[in-house]
């Protein structure tokens, strides 16, 4: 959308009479021709031509005359410079509102910053600049930008070739720039645009993505720090449902309790118990197996939830276990005389609890006789080992949690681990001090 | 409010302010100059260049917690660039000016160079040299000089403190602090006159009756 007529005025170029309009009456100085180029003094009522050149007029990102609403101001695209520091270029275009003077766009690698100069110099405080309350830290010393390339108009006398000498001072998401010549020091603080916020603007295309191995701009903030961040939270609330949700639904209720002995290495006994009622679509079980007072042996223990209508069998499997004796080192015990066991997500439904126990006797201590029947030695005398199973509705995996706690963290180590590679990719090109643990720390402040 | 008829055209010319002694007649640009109870006219002031000021004779806001009217304007030009001195008529009676160069404002106000004051004002008034960077004390604060031109008033408008003829030149010297204060010292073959003030933001001076430009919206601060 052009500014209406009334607030432009025309003038012809002298060099090639083409029809320039110029949208910052009254203050603007020179006018490059968008036609031929030439840079035309609009200071005085004799308009002349300061200097003309050949150069093709460069294919700008945003038209000169462009009309942009950046952050609730309206601003017309009048001027377009771009220069160079010798390693990098980039591109400022000035952006005009009567009503609020000037600011500039920068452009450089894809990005763009918005550019605001100071009425006050910022304040220093041990080695940082301070405005507005934000600290700047040393990132560029004494650079030389010079304007290679011009159209448009400015309030100043602009000519390509023209160069100041710039120092930079970092916040990620923002720049403070001091430019001086013979003449005059300027500060300019550029703030880091989003790429929602410049093609709102201007409907530029989407600066590109940083991907490891790409230099950053010295200002520009960190992707991740925020992810990183916003992270937080999220992990610790995921992190209290996870504990809630383990606490809440992983207890168990309703215990049915059996018990039958079993003779050491006497033959495999074989109960059924029931019914176990399994009322929910979907359950885990626990079945506890408790032999309390075995010694010297073990006991091996199936067990089968079989579901009365289907003859679905559910098993699982118990060692129990106890040895104990005395060595040099004194009096020692090995094995657990009672195991959990879960299993989950039984459907619903009446079930028999199917046990098969064996009991074995080790060591020398005891007696054996031969058993025709079994054809086996058996230890006589050992009295019989008590296998209690306790059946509860309910059970914890705290493998789950674990693995829901390891995946929660996967997210925010990724990010860590991108964001240390951004901060280095960017504080790599800093002048003078090496980045320092301030540097990593605003690198996680970005805005 | 004093009104005569412009000596040249007859238009009605009206003084707001007491203090101040000229006045371009609106209608016929004449410089119209008041002495006790009559009015003489001076010359002809030029046409002011089209510019695009949102400032205007009419403007008002406020400034050091004080009302203001825009009622005059002298328009300036050195070598790169033209800008506005704007007068304001306080509340109080007495006046500022708000500068406006480069999309920025300052609004400064007279003050009297007393003895005591920097060493570089004292250089300036006797016509010496100064260069850019030297440090002035105005009362009590440090100022930088930042700029020295020799600038010629293009046109005026309105009331004025003095005649402002076009062509006339000054010298005129600008000084800045690192907080946002600036001062002006300005000095032409018969006077010299010192300003102090700052760095203000329209939005700042709570502006009403700026002057639409079409095209652009009236600033939500404005309206």
């Amino acid at each position: 959308m052009p500014a209406d007529a009334a607030t432009t005025r025309t003038l012809a170029c002298p060099a090639c009479g083409g029809t320039l309009g110029l949208r910052a009456a009254g203050l603007s100085v020179t006018i490059a021709c968008e036609y031929c180029a030439s840079l035309i003094d609009v200071a005085h009522p004799d308009v002349q031509i300061i200097t003309r050149y050949n150069e093709t007029q460069a294919s700008l990102a945003i038209p000169l005359g462009t009309r942009g609403t950046l952050r609730g101001v309206e601003w017309d695209v009048i001027g377009w410079m771009q220069r160079s520091d010798g390693w990098a270029e980039w591109d400022e275009y000035l952006l005009f509102n009567p009503f609020e003077g000037y600011c500039w766009l920068i452009a450089q690698n894809g990005q763009w910053s918005l550019g605001t100069m100071l009425t006050a110099a910022p304040g220093y405080d041990g080695g940082d600049y301070v405005v507005d309350g934000r600290r700047f830290t040393a990132f560029y010393h004494h650079n030389e930008a010079r304007v290679q390339r011009v159209a448009g108009e400015f309030y100043w006398r602009v000519k390509v070739g023209e160069t100041v000498r710039t120092s930079d001072y970092v916040r990620p998401g923002f720049m403070l720039s001091l430019e001086q010549d013979d003449r005059e020091k300027s500060w300019t603080v550029s703030e880091f645009l989003t790429a929602r916020e410049i093609r709102a603007a201007f409907d530029l295309p989407p600066p590109p993505r940083w991907l490891p191995g790409i230099t950053p701009l010295a200002h520009q903030p960190s992707p991740f720090a925020h992810r990183v961040r916003g992270w937080l939270p999220v992990g610790l609330v995921t992190f209290a449902v996870l504990i809630a949700l383990f606490l809440l639904f992983g207890r168990t209720f309703q215990p049915q309790t059996f018990g039958f002995p079993v003779t050491p290495d006497g033959p495999e006994v074989s109960q059924t118990f029931g019914p176990i009622i399994l009322p929910a679509p979907r359950q885990g079980v626990t079945i506890e197996t408790r032999t309390s007072n075995i010694e010297q042996g073990w006991v091996d223990i199936d067990v089968a939830l079989v579901n009365r209508a289907t003859q679905d069998s559910y098993e699982a499997y118990a060692l129990n276990e106890r040895y104990s004796g005395n060595d040099g080192d004194g009096n020692w015990t090995e094995g657990s005389r009672g195991q959990t066991l879960k299993i989950a997500s039984l459907p619903a439904g009446s079930y028999d609890l199917v046990v098969d126990a064996q009991a074995h006797h080790w060591g020398s201590a005891g007696n054996f006789d031969w058993n025709a029947q079994t054809g086996q030695y058996q230890s006589t005398g050992q009295p019989p080992v008590d296998v209690m199973i306790r059946v509860a509705r309910g059970a914890r995996f705290a493998s789950n949690l674990w693995l829901a706690v390891l995946l929660v963290l996967v997210p925010p180590i990724l990010m860590l681990i991108l964001h240390s590679l951004f901060e280095n990719a960017r504080l790599a090109q800093k002048d003078g001090a090496d980045p320092d643990a301030g540097d990593w720390i605003r690198g996680f402040a970005t805005p | 409010m004093h009104n005569f008829a412009c000596p040249s055209c007859g238009a009605d010319v009206a003084f707001r302010s007491p203090a101040l002694p000229v006045r371009v007649c609106d209608q016929c640009r004449t410089l119209v100059v008041r002495y006790n109870a009559s009015a003489q006219a001076m010359g002809m002031i030029a046409d002011l260049p089209f510019d695009v000021s949102p400032v205007q004779i009419g403007t008002q806001g406020q400034w050091q917690g004080q009302g203001f009217d825009i009622i005059g304007r002298v328009r300036w030009s050195r070598d790169d660039g033209a800008w506005n001195e704007w007068l304001m008529l306080m509340a109080d009676g007495s006046h500022g000016w708000l500068g406006e160069a480069m999309g920025q404002y300052m609004a400064m106000r007279e003050m009297a160079i007393k003895a005591p004051m920097a060493k570089v004002l004292r250089r300036l008034i006797d016509g010496e040299t100064v260069l850019p960077g030297e440090t002035a004390t105005i009362a009590a604060h440090d100022y930088q000089v930042a700029d020295i031109r020799t600038v010629t008033c293009v046109a005026g408008e309105g009331e004025l403190p003095f005649s402002a003829p076009t062509g006339w030149q000054a010298l005129s010297v600008d000084f800045r602090k690192a907080d946002g204060r600036c001062a002006s010292f300005q000095k032409d073959s018969r006077d010299h006159a010192l300003y102090v003030g700052e760095y203000v933001t329209l939005a700042d001076l709570h502006p009403r009756n700026l002057r639409p430009l079409p095209g652009w919206t009236m600033p939500s601060y404005a309206r």
